[in-house]
């Protein structure tokens, strides 16, 4: 990302919740966006995704199916929805498991949607973030931590080469986030995906390889960790 | 809907009592209405002297004075009715019209002709060249006051002046004698003659007589045909009286009250079928809408779910949160019902309109009673409350703790649904457990989409049926041109007409004089109806079961019409006993018949020609090309039947009764629509969650249209079938309150109507999808995701 905007047009003026942000992620890096309730972060994190286009600046992404950078498109709903089917994983604060169907399926419906549907590898995620046993169950029948497990093992599980997530543990109590972030650090080292959480808990930097601190939408620190990506 | 519903309800309480305001005006028994006869006494096929009729009504008095009836006799009088032709000339020729003369005393007490101020003209007929013609045929035949006509009735032709134009009671739809459906407009004649006018057109001595009417104090209560108790006791009393004076008298004849007179009675149980159809319709109508008013607030409270609980969190009382959301669905209703209730008046004034328009007869007075207004709005709002009652509730119960933590959206799916679609991929999976995801409320709106189909698709079911029952026999089995009416033994001109004619001619006897006790002990009566051949004659028989009869049999082999052996409960291979002319008779049922309004029993006609010693009442003719039928021909009948003009004029009731129908058709189909759509909205706007997070994750509109598309078709597939059971339960149901002894409505199956409503649901729930698709493209998924964290 380089000199990034994205500015709001309000009846009060405009708002810059992003004001030149300029960084870049490598391949393989966990990293963690610090900041207080309206520093930019959430923006942010919306513009990696594609959800939201930027005013101003560039944004380039180098996929896993390709090579060389590529801009991410922008101001264009189909595109940017294709984008993140081929390269983005989420990961909600409030898991958005659909309700209607298993945990398995919550999993396999993400690979039939991206064309890669594959029940092995679902049932071998679900076992790397320790759900073998909850297969069949629905969502409504699993604590919160569990589902936020399904969550990741379901962000995952079409190989993006980005995975992001909103708060992702804010959810959940001190030991359930512990087990969760221990989970996606886990399925991340495994499958080699890139990574970038946006929290305000401090508490989750030793999950982190790299800290980017934001306010008022500017970036205000990054800095490389010592928990190293293997 | 509520608007609708209001209005159909005032526009159909208003028109049934206007229409039986219309009856009470005709039949009343005063100086501007025609007092309605309560008892007739008739053979056609017989003339009695003025000396038969002094005796037998002697006979009745003396008999009444020593009996216990309560009421007195008004009057005794004897009357003559018979058929003839009008030899009409106009620009295009000379045309011999069907006709049907009364001869009415000056002075008679009942079945007075009616002259409505400013719907007639003139006066009754007093001197022998005098005729008061119906006003239902002076427009259509430009007949006015002071114009000779040419009339017949099997004897010599005479001119009469015309002094009057008005109505009767027993011709208020203007059918000839024998038919249920009037005729074209100037295809058929009724005029109003003196006694002595009736006496220069027949031949015979004034005070002749082939009718008596008995006129009795008051209105005693008659047996209603459509109902399966016998409320004549009254009128049973004075016909008991009746059959001892015609023995006294030793005169032979039919005796008819109200109930069994069939022009008074068709037009009874339309009045009734027009106060039946109105609550129902009212109903189905208000169910729709209280349907709809639930789905929408459920949806709306759903959707208000957390503004809710904030609201209770700040310590907003229950009844508060309850009273308000109460307030919107009478708000709703108190606008719908103001907006009915000034709109229902013009439809009422159409439906009376249409109604006159339909049977020439003229509503005077008109107005909208407040009982009906009342009722009509009290019962809408009542409906409405309580639609508004249950989503308030609910809304009033709403935990804010389980709100606001997110727990009141937690669910857990049914496992029944995950078995059962386990094996399909796994969006399609998703597309029909969401589709069913809320059992009640899909129900519901299947039951409201069910309603609205029974409304649109019953009239259609039922319509098919009566085209087939009333058109299909006459048109596909029924080859003759004319259908010639004699007098008894009369039929040797005709047939010489025929032979010098080269035309083709069949003799058929048809005689209302058949009856038999019913389940119940009531007297129902049936047409007797003899043919040469049911299969190759000029009037071929469909049959539904069975073979047609063979002649000259120990017991007369007989087939009776669907209606009749469903009334009845007889089956094929029965005997029975059945009243024939006055006679205990019985018969062997080998057919039942079908495309039959009427209810009729086949003979061979050499059997029933030896049964009732006539041997034909009315000739068939096939007329070769360019032969038509004339004057000579008409002076020799007592009417023709052109079977042309009869189909035209059943054409042409059926395009009428069409357009009233397709009213209602195309009122059930908006509904139909305008529930599917707020179904098919509610079902995308609360699956937002489902749908924004699916978004996010990558899945594209085409991929989640596609499944809304699924989704569309299913739940137009499932609405497709319950419309389908819908429409046939209405329609059987509709044909049950239209069918009476008099008018049996069979319901067939027509495959097509059934796909029709199929296609017409599906497409309707197709066409949703768009909508869904346009709001995918719209959500705007940074506020989504907002939403989703909060």
């Amino acid at each position: 990302m380089e000199n990034l905007e994205r500015h709001y047009d309000t009846p009060a003026g405009v708002v810059k919740a992003l004001d030149g942000v300029s960084f870049e992620i490598h391949e393989g890096e966990r990293v963690i966006l610090l900041g207080p309730s309206g520093s930019g972060k959430t923006t942010l994190l919306n513009c990696l995704s594609a959800l939201d286009s930027p005013t101003g600046g560039a944004y380039t992404f180098m996929s896993n199916q390709k090579e060389g950078l590529d801009a991410v498109p922008r101001n264009n709903s189909e595109k940017m929805t294709s984008f993140r089917r081929e390269n983005i994983g989420y990961v909600f604060q409030f898991f958005n498991l659909l309700q209607d169907l298993s945990v398995l399926e919550n999993i396999l419906l993400i690979q039939e949607l991206a064309g890669k549907k594959d029940p092995a590898r679902a049932k071998e995620l679900l076992k790397l973030v320790g759900l073998e046993a909850e297969v069949d169950r629905f969502p409504g029948e699993i604590s919160g931590g569990q589902q936020q497990r399904v969550a990741i093992a379901r962000s995952i599980a079409k190989r993006p080469t980005l995975l992001l997530g909103d708060e992702l543990t804010g959810n959940l109590d001190t030991e359930t986030s512990n087990k969760v972030m221990e989970a996606l650090v886990s399925a991340c080292e495994q499958e080699n995906i890139t990574s970038v959480f946006v929290t305000h808990d401090e508490g989750l930097v030793k999950y982190a390889t790299r800290v980017i601190r934001i306010d008022s939408g500017k970036i205000v620190s990054d800095k490389q960790t010592n928990n190293d990506s293997e | 809907m509520v608007f609708v519903g209001v209005f159909a309800g005032i526009t159909f309480g208003g028109y049934a009592h206007n229409l039986g305001g219309m009856y009470e005006t005709m039949q009343a028994d005063d100086e501007n209405g025609a007092n309605l006869a309560d008892v007739w006494i008739d053979n056609r096929s017989a003339l009695w002297t003025p000396e038969e009729v002094n005796s037998f009504c002697t006979a009745l008095e003396t008999a009444w004075e020593s009996s216990s009836l309560s009421s007195s006799l008004d009057s005794c009088e004897g009357r003559t009715v018979t058929q003839g032709a009008m030899f009409h000339t106009d620009e295009t020729g000379q045309h011999i019209i069907n006709s049907l003369w009364h001869g009415i005393p000056d002075g008679a007490n009942a079945d007075r002709v009616w002259m409505p101020d400013g719907h007639s003209e003139g006066r009754t007929a007093v001197a022998a060249d005098e005729i008061v013609i119906d006003a239902h045929v002076t427009e259509t035949l430009e007949l006015n006051l002071g114009d000779t006509v040419s009339i017949g009735a099997g004897n010599a032709t005479a001119e009469f002046t015309i002094v009057g134009t008005g109505y009767h009671p027993l011709h208020v739809l203007f059918a000839p004698e024998g038919e249920l459906f009037p005729s074209e407009p100037g295809q058929f004649v009724v005029g109003y003659l003196s006694d002595a006018g009736m006496a220069r057109l027949t031949g015979e001595v004034l005070g002749t007589s082939n009718m008596i009417l008995l006129d009795v104090e008051g209105t005693p209560s008659f047996d209603l045909p459509d109902t399966s108790e016998d409320e004549g006791d009254e009128i049973g009393d004075v016909k008991a009286l009746v059959d001892a004076a015609l023995g006294e008298a030793a005169l032979d004849a039919r005796v008819r009250d109200r109930g069994q007179n069939e022009p008074v009675e068709v037009m009874r149980q339309d009045l009734e079928g027009t106060k039946r159809t109105t609550v129902p319709f009212t109903v189905m109508i208000a169910s729709i809408a209280a349907i709809t008013i639930v789905l929408s607030l459920q949806r709306l409270v759903q959707s208000q779910a957390k503004e809710i609980a904030v609201l209770r969190t700040l310590g907003v009382k229950r009844s508060s949160l309850m009273t308000g959301y109460l307030i919107a669905p009478l708000a709703i209703g108190g606008l719908g019902c103001a907006l009915g209730a000034l709109a229902g008046p013009s439809g009422m004034n159409g439906m009376l309109d249409f109604y006159q328009d339909l049977v020439g007869v003229p509503i005077v007075e008109r107005s909208v009673p407040t009982s009906v207004v009342l009722s009509v709005i009290g019962s809408t709002m009542i409906v409405v409350f309580f639609s508004g009652a249950f989503p308030a509730w609910k809304a009033s119960r709403l935990d804010p703790l389980a709100v606001l933590s997110g727990q009141n959206e937690m669910r857990v799916g049914s496992n029944l649904l995950r078995k059962l679609t386990s094996w399909m991929p796994t969006t399609l999976g998703l597309s029909i457990r969401s589709s069913l995801r809320k059992p009640i409320r899909l129900t519901m709106t299947f039951v409201a989409v069910g309603i609205s189909l029974m409304l649109f698709g019953s009239i259609q079911m039922m319509s098919a049926g009566l085209q087939d029952t009333m058109v299909g026999g006459l048109e596909d089995d029924q080859t003759w041109d004319a259908q010639v009416y004699i007098m008894p033994e009369a039929e040797a001109p005709v047939v010489d007409w025929a032979n010098n004619n080269s035309a083709s001619y069949e003799m058929i006897i048809e005689m209302p004089l058949g009856s038999v006790a019913d389940a119940d002990e009531i007297e129902r009566t049936f047409t007797l109806v003899g043919l040469d051949s049911f299969e190759t004659g000029m009037r071929a028989v469909s049959l539904l079961e069975g073979n047609a009869p063979t002649g000259n049999m120990t017991v007369p082999q007989v087939m009776m019409d669907e209606g009749s052996m469903t009334f009845l409960g007889w089956g094929v291979g029965e005997r029975q006993t059945v009243n024939l002319n006055g006679a205990q008779t019985e018969v062997e049922i080998v057919a039942t018949s079908t495309a039959e309004l009427a209810r009729t029993m086949y003979f061979l006609r050499e059997d029933l020609s030896g049964i009732l010693g006539v041997n034909a009442t009315s000739v068939y003719l096939e007329l070769p090309q360019g032969v038509e039928v004339d004057s000579a021909l008409g002076e020799a009948s007592m009417g023709i039947v052109e079977r042309q003009t009869l189909l035209n004029g059943i054409n042409s009731l059926l395009d009428q009764q069409t357009q009233i129908f397709q009213t209602m058709m195309y009122l059930g189909l908006l509904f139909t629509v305008v529930v599917m759509f707020n179904t098919m909205i509610m079902n995308v706007a609360e699956r937002d969650f489902e749908l924004a997070t699916l978004r996010v994750l990558g899945a594209s509109t085409r991929s989640l249209g596609t499944m809304l598309l699924f989704e569309s078709l299913l739940i137009g597939v499932i609405g497709g079938i319950v419309g389908v059971l819908f429409a046939y339960g209405g329609a059987v149901g509709l044909a049950a309150s239209f069918s009476s002894w008099q008018f049996f409505v069979p319901v067939t199956i027509v495959p097509s109507v059934a796909w029709q409503l199929m296609s017409g649901v599906i497409l309707i729930a197709v066409a949703m999808t768009p909508f869904g698709v346009w709001r995918l493209r719209k959500m705007n998924l940074v506020e989504k995701i907002k939403d989703l964290s909060q």
